[in-house]
């Protein structure tokens, strides 16, 4: 349908060259992009499977340096350690460790959040000095709270007047010296999450209860933890999950000692596999290790997942 | 509030996998195989078991530096001061033979991690290394290491004047061994060659005792005791620094010497298997005192202690005694080293109830890489590093304490020696005396550290003869497995 201005309907309408269209792309090439597209993706994810199910493989042999034609063994290697206390003294070491250390650093990131939320000066300075545990790497940090730990030359033990006997890496209190030295490297994380989770919240509730007179407890019960909850729980989960294979810092004060009192299950992989040179029993204890971060990783993922949905008004 | 948002919902009632639902999988399956997926870090292959001959019967004619000129070899390293001693003479070695040398270094701690990984996984990378000679009974049977026996024996590839037996026997035999389990040292093939070495004896502060009017101790209770006695904790000060922490290295230098010298043995062979003997009367009274020793006189922090610590606290008068490696403690006494530079001695210890000075040794050795594409030039690394010439240049030019050949030994190194209280007498009192004193099995190092855990559970209050029987046990049916 044509409009006419002229009214010279008789004279054909002038023909409208078709914009150029691109060469037409070939159909197998067309079919190929998203196979090709998603080849880093699939070479990254190869990249870890593939030593993934290798481990897993390695499980149900004999393998170790002095026999190095190994056989399959079943489940032999998973009987071994699942009845071995040492194993289960290590997952119990681990979990102490890994629920203290999260907990401490939740309720002590949490506080220091909330002091350094308070728009001054001071807490302007602190906010950058915090971060600075989390630019040293957990093997510095383990040489450095080694050397304040030494009862001969610590600071530690100067500055509380403890002498030379007191003994911060004892059997008794091993475990509780390195999950201190884990809250000074992390409580900064947390703190620095939550902090940007509360400087994302709304204003207007608090303006609201401030206008209701409401206490700042009851204003921090009521509004600001319930909105602030899934930041701490994504913190929950990154904290937690490289809890349960802390190495670093342990290995470098300790060694796992005294005894086994604070050998972790990663300490306990990493003396099978390289120190006895035992690959399949330290990738049975790597395996174990893995199926327990897996189940708290789906479990805490799927409480985030509640708390999100709540703090979104959508649940609850 | 009521907002409803998508990323918050489950989708399709929950029951289907949704996209969110998956990749959330996804990732937490994600994160938890990048965990496992240090599993095969454990290391692939290895073992280049070959019964075939050696690469050097192919050497022919006459022996010549230069047979492999061109060539160029990497060795790994960890920084020590044999290495750094040899480091400086390495261009000669270039002008001597044509062979151009590349040095990797990786610190002691790592060192053994690094050349585990990289043997495991038969790589041929590095041609020669640094081992001590506990390492042979786990890195040999795999096919792993060279047997230089062949190369030894070579007319062709071995210069008329190298000269094996001049290194100290024990030290050679230390280095030789069958791969039998229990099987004693000395026989099979000679799978490194002794570079340095270490005896493990008493250095103390002679200044201290000196103004004390006292001398080392000649029996081990007459240790202990003197040990307690110059313990002030009110002055940071203890008798006596020894390693404690959760290695088996916590078990080889004062430990098994002294052990030795009670009369107290890690194994009996019975028939084709090994008995554990931890929890023999003679070990666990020795035990007992040892640990005793620990916490009456030893480092606050003793289940920590490594060998720096140990010299550390004797360098700044913080201990007053050390046991373990002379070479080791040598250092400390150096112009400059430490605070108590000048001030140190040393002494053989204390010897057992029948008069033994029985001592364990730790020796660096040089190792070939069975899997090294340039054996020859190798090898003549090897021969040149361990030759007389260019030991006596390391000692005379460096810190290279405690050469493993008599005639520098006797040479260059006595020569250079100056004025190291004792250090002669006390080496010339052991070495007749001093090899490994252990057991050769190819579980040396989890059995061993099971043992220092068990030092450690004693020293924390654990029955010392329940504790050894249980570790007894256990390394019986480890060593026998």
């Amino acid at each position: 349908m044509s409009t006419t201005v002229t009214g010279r309907t008789h004279e054909p309408a002038p023909v409208q060259e078709e914009p150029e269209r691109p060469p037409s792309v070939p159909a197998w090439r067309r079919k190929a992009r998203p196979y090709v597209l998603s080849i880093p993706a699939v070479l990254i994810i190869a990249g870890i499977l593939y030593p993934f199910f290798l481990g897993a493989y390695y499980g149900v042999l004999n393998y170790s340096a002095i026999n190095p034609e190994p056989i399959f063994v079943g489940l032999e290697n998973f009987a071994r350690v699942l009845t071995d206390s040492q194993f289960w003294g290590s997952v119990r070491v681990t979990l102490v460790f890994a629920v203290v250390a999260t907990g401490a650093e939740m309720v002590l990131g949490v506080g220091v959040a909330l002091l350094l939320n308070r728009a001054s000066r001071v807490g302007r300075i602190f906010e950058r000095v915090l971060i600075l545990p989390l630019m040293v790497a957990p093997v510095i940090a383990g040489v450095i709270w080694g050397l304040m730990y030494n009862p001969q030359f610590g600071v530690l033990n100067y500055v509380f007047g403890l002498g030379s006997t007191f003994n911060w890496l004892s059997t008794d209190l091993a475990l509780w010296s390195v999950i201190l030295v884990d809250i000074w490297i992390f409580t900064p994380f947390v703190a620095i999450l939550v902090l940007a989770g509360i400087r994302s919240l709304p204003r207007d509730p608090f303006e609201a209860s401030e206008v209701d007179g409401a206490s700042w407890f009851y204003t921090f019960r009521r509004l600001t933890l319930p909105m602030i909850w899934p930041y701490i729980l994504v913190a929950v989960i990154f904290r937690f999950m490289d809890c349960l294979k802390i190495f670093d810092h342990i290995y470098v004060l300790t060694a796992g000692g005294p005894g086994a009192a604070t050998r972790t299950l990663q300490i306990g992989a990493y003396e099978d596999s390289i120190i006895n040179l035992n690959y399949s029993l330290g990738s049975t204890y790597m395996f174990l290790l893995w199926i327990l971060v897996f189940i708290t990783a789906r479990y805490l993922v799927s409480v985030l997942g509640k708390a999100q949905r709540r703090a979104a008004g959508a649940e609850g | 509030m009521t907002v409803r948002s998508s990323s918050f919902q489950p989708q399709n009632g929950g029951r289907r996998l949704g996209r969110r639902d998956l990749l959330k999988y996804l990732g937490v399956a994600g994160g938890g195989a990048a965990l496992a997926s240090l599993l095969p870090a454990c290391g692939v292959g290895g073992g280049t078991t070959s019964d075939e001959g050696s690469a050097a019967d192919e050497v022919s004619g006459g022996f010549d530096w230069k047979k492999a000129e061109g060539e160029s070899i990497k060795i790994l390293q960890t920084p020590h001061p044999y290495q750094q001693s040899f480091q400086p003479l390495l261009k000669d070695f270039t002008e001597l033979t044509g062979i151009e040398v590349e040095t990797e270094l990786v610190p002691e701690a790592d060192y053994f991690t690094k050349l585990n990984t990289e043997l495991a996984g038969g790589s041929g990378e590095h041609d020669v290394f640094m081992i001590g000679a506990y390492f042979i009974w786990t890195y040999g049977p795999p096919g792993w290491l060279e047997d230089l026996d062949p190369w030894l024996e070579n007319s062709s590839a071995t210069s008329d004047e190298y000269d094996f037996e001049d290194i100290y026997e024990g030290l050679r035999m230390a280095t030789r061994w069958d791969f039998q389990q229990g099987s004693p040292l000395g026989t099979g093939g000679q799978w490194a060659i002794p570079w340095g070495f270490e005896t493990n004896v008493v250095a103390y502060n002679k200044a201290e005792f000196d103004r004390r009017g006292i001398k080392p101790a000649e029996t081990f209770d007459d240790f202990i005791q003197l040990a307690i006695d110059l313990t002030d904790r009110s002055e940071s000060r203890y008798g006596v620094a020894f390693r404690g922490s959760r290695s088996w290295a916590t078990i080889h230098p004062g430990f098994m010497t002294q052990y030795s010298r009670e009369g107290a043995v890690d194994y009996e062979v019975d028939g084709d298997e090994l008995v554990a003997a931890m929890n023999s009367e003679k070990a666990v009274d020795f035990t007992r005192k040892w640990v005793e020793l620990a916490r009456e006189a030893g480092p606050t922090s003793w289940t920590t202690y490594e060998y720096p610590d140990a010299t550390r606290d004797l360098g700044n008068g913080t201990a007053m005694m050390v046991f373990d490696a002379d070479s080791a403690t040598y250092p400390q006494n150096r112009p400059g080293e430490s605070q108590e530079a000048g001030n140190l001695a040393w002494h053989p210890g204390p010897a057992g109830p029948d008069g033994s000075y029985a001592t364990n040794l730790w020796t660096w050795s040089l190792a070939m890489n069975s899997a090294s594409q340039k054996k020859l030039a190798a090898w003549l690394f090897i021969q040149w590093a361990t030759g007389k010439e260019a030991m006596s240049d390391a000692v005379r030019e460096s810190a290279f304490a405690d050469p493993t050949r008599a005639s520098v030994f006797d040479g260059a190194f006595k020569e250079t020696l100056g004025d190291f209280p004792g250090y002669l007498e006390t080496f010339e009192k052991v070495i007749d005396s001093t090899e490994i004193q252990f057991t050769p099995q190819t579980k040396f190092f989890e059995t061993t550290e099971n043992w220092a855990v068990a030092l450690q559970d004693i020293y924390s209050g654990e029955d010392a003869r329940s504790r050894l029987d249980a570790l007894a046990e256990s390394n019986t049916d480890e060593v026998n497995a």
